[in-house]
């Protein structure tokens, strides 16, 4: 895959930036290294490239959300290195690791993560301000597409598990992002509204050149993937 | 970063923490406040008090010093040799050593014809930084016609106790000063009249003091003889009370006047307490900076879900910490200005009121306390702000 590089003003003078993740040989603490022995991400060494489709399939108990988790920084319980951009992830500070979530990296969670008592529109506006990426007007355009528009003024506790998955799903796409993490996003979905949630995903991803890292239980038959990696 | 809107994430922050924890930090801080300016004016104001009462006390203790007389040392001469003065100053504990120098001839005092008064005085002469009310002009030079005196309180006292009984008139501080009285002096070598006025009353000094010119001209001009050895020692110390200081007098057999130390010994104590109200004043503001830090503990307890979210999808910790930090910056200034409006307040009513106006106070509040003020709310929000930063940057 042809790698385009990107000049980016760092405050000290513009370098070549590749947008790469490394994944290089990572294992939960908690897991023993056996454990691990047939897995195709843990203690491997896996590259993702811009515009990558990766599907990673996990059966229950493998580590599906640890590795996102990981992967996002929020946890480190991991032996071995995930870089971004080669910047090491354990070694970024907490600005530093708000960048990175801020400008490259997007996740939406299987626990979903919405402020409940804040309106769908109120959820989306709080992510949408901080970088301003994306005009006011995508929130109804995006909420009418995966059919939740009539919601935008509920607060998120009164909505649906499947509402709020994809007001989730919109969140996560409110930004600027060169890596997206999907872990479980259509678990509440019928066939239809998973359809149009991954049309959507896969259409800004494409706009913005990102890579998409998407983990299930099973492999996601809509998700036209480009790698799959069993965990 | 865009700086996304304060107002939107507003309501998710802030709230559950109960009110009345934040109001009672607000009146502690209030309060610690106002205690810590009303005491450093108060500090200045008796500062500015006991400079006009006692003019060059400066904080030291004046005391005064003669020799002990037993039956063994009567008959000999009992006074204070320059060797004995020089001793004295070389002292650690004694900042300087004046002698109270006396008259060699005859002095006769009359009241002039309205008060029939005559008596044989006397005269003594000290130096004026050891004399605790000094009026401007309290000097002489030769040829000079009035010789300005300083009368002891104490003898005016016993001479209105005395005066009725003779048949003269009693008389107030101020009729006494208008007096106009007559000097004669006479010696082996001649003698002169002058014309005397008391210009201040002295609290510490059981004497007639004139100026120390007049007294060693007049001792060579009359009396053709230098100002003698005195018998009485002014001794200025930082602490009358020295252990050192009264050990050393005893064993040299002299015998202090306690007695006169005791305003300055009041002064120092009332020093001590305002400092001691001072001292309260800062710990009030320190408990009250710790409330608000478990305040601030307690919000960020509650919300913690959130925040703890905000900081997940990509706020910056730092940028969140001047946000929350920022609200609380006019409720200190609000807190602060208070405090000072009603130090303010309080010395305003304290110079019209307590202190009737007297000159050499102010009804305005003195610059330092405001640069107190100013202090004391930089410091609360610079405190404010590294415990919530402290407190955000531990979530993420």
């Amino acid at each position: 895959m042809l790698l385009l590089p990107q000049l980016r003003n760092r405050g000290c003078g513009f370098f070549i930036s590749l947008s790469m993740l490394h994944i290089d040989r990572i294992r939960p603490t908690y897991f023993e290294e056996s454990a691990c022995a047939h897995s195709e991400v843990w203690l491997q060494r896996v590259n993702v490239e811009p515009g990558e489709r990766i599907q990673i399939q996990a059966p229950s108990g493998s580590g599906k959300t640890s590795l996102t988790h990981f992967l996002y920084g929020m946890r480190r319980e991991y032996v071995g290195s995930i870089q971004f951009d080669s910047v090491e992830l354990k070694h970024m500070n907490p600005d530093q690791l708000a960048d990175l979530r801020l400008e490259k990296l997007s996740v939406v969670f299987q626990d979903l993560r919405l402020f409940l008592e804040s309106t769908l529109r109120e959820n989306f506006e709080i992510k949408r301000q901080l970088t301003d990426f994306h005009p006011a007007t995508c929130i109804e355009e995006w909420a009418k597409r995966l059919g939740i528009g009539h919601r935008l003024d509920t607060p998120a506790r009164l909505c649906s598990y499947g509402e709020q998955q994809r007001a989730s799903i919109i969140r996560g796409l409110l930004q600027p992002f060169k890596w997206i993490l999907l872990d479980e996003p259509f678990s509440h979905l019928d066939d239809a509204n998973a359809r149009k949630a991954m049309d959507l995903i896969l259409e800004e991803s494409e706009k913005q050149g990102a890579a998409i890292l998407l983990a299930d239980l099973e492999i996601v038959p809509h998700y036209p993937q480009t790698r799959l990696l069993r965990l | 970063m865009k700086r996304p809107s304060f107002h939107i994430i507003r309501p998710l922050l802030l709230t559950g923490a109960r009110s009345s924890s934040r109001w009672f930090s607000y009146i502690g801080l209030g309060i610690g406040v106002l205690l810590l300016l009303l005491a450093q004016q108060l500090y200045i104001d008796i500062q500015a008090l006991v400079k006009q009462t006692s003019i060059r006390k400066n904080g030291f203790d004046y005391i005064s010093i003669t020799k002990q007389i037993t039956n063994e040392n009567m008959g000999r001469d009992n006074r204070f040799s320059p060797t004995d003065l020089d001793s004295l100053r070389q002292q650690s504990f004694i900042q300087g050593a004046a002698p109270l120098t006396s008259n060699r001839f005859e002095v006769v005092a009359t009241a002039g014809d309205q008060i029939p008064f005559a008596s044989d005085i006397f005269l003594e002469a000290l130096d004026n930084e050891f004399i605790d009310t000094v009026p401007p002009g309290f000097d002489w030079q030769p040829g000079q016609a009035t010789v300005p005196l300083i009368f002891s309180s104490d003898f005016l006292e016993m001479y209105n106790v005395f005066a009725p009984s003779y048949g003269l008139p009693q008389l107030s501080m101020e009729t006494a000063s208008n007096v106009v009285i007559g000097l004669r002096c006479e010696g082996q070598k001649g003698g002169a009249t002058f014309r005397a006025q008391i210009v201040a009353f002295s609290d510490r000094i059981n004497s007639l003091l004139a100026p120390k010119e007049f007294l060693d001209w007049a001792n060579l001009e009359f009396e053709g003889l230098p100002s003698a050895n005195a018998s009485r020692v002014y001794l200025k110390t930082t602490d009358a009370n020295n252990p050192d200081l009264l050990q050393h007098l005893t064993q040299k057999s002299y015998r202090v006047n306690k007695e006169k130390t005791a305003f300055g010994r009041s002064k120092q104590i009332l020093q001590g307490v305002i400092a001691g109200l001072g001292i309260f004043g800062v710990l009030v503001v320190a408990l009250a900076l710790l409330l608000f830090s478990f305040y601030l503990q307690l919000m960020v307890a509650r919300s913690r879900d959130n925040l703890q979210l905000l900081l997940t999808i990509g706020y910056r910790p730092d940028w969140l910490s001047k946000q929350v930090a920022r609200r609380f910056i006019p409720v200190y200034l609000a807190v602060v200005s208070a405090a000072l409006a009603a130090t303010q307040l309080m010395q305003y009513g304290f110079h019209q009121f307590v202190m009737y106006n007297r000159p050499e106070l102010s009804s305005l509040l003195h610059p330092s306390v405001w640069v107190t003020a100013i202090v004391l709310t930089g410091l609360s929000i610079f405190t404010n702000m590294r415990m919530v930063r402290k407190l955000l940057y531990g979530l993420s």
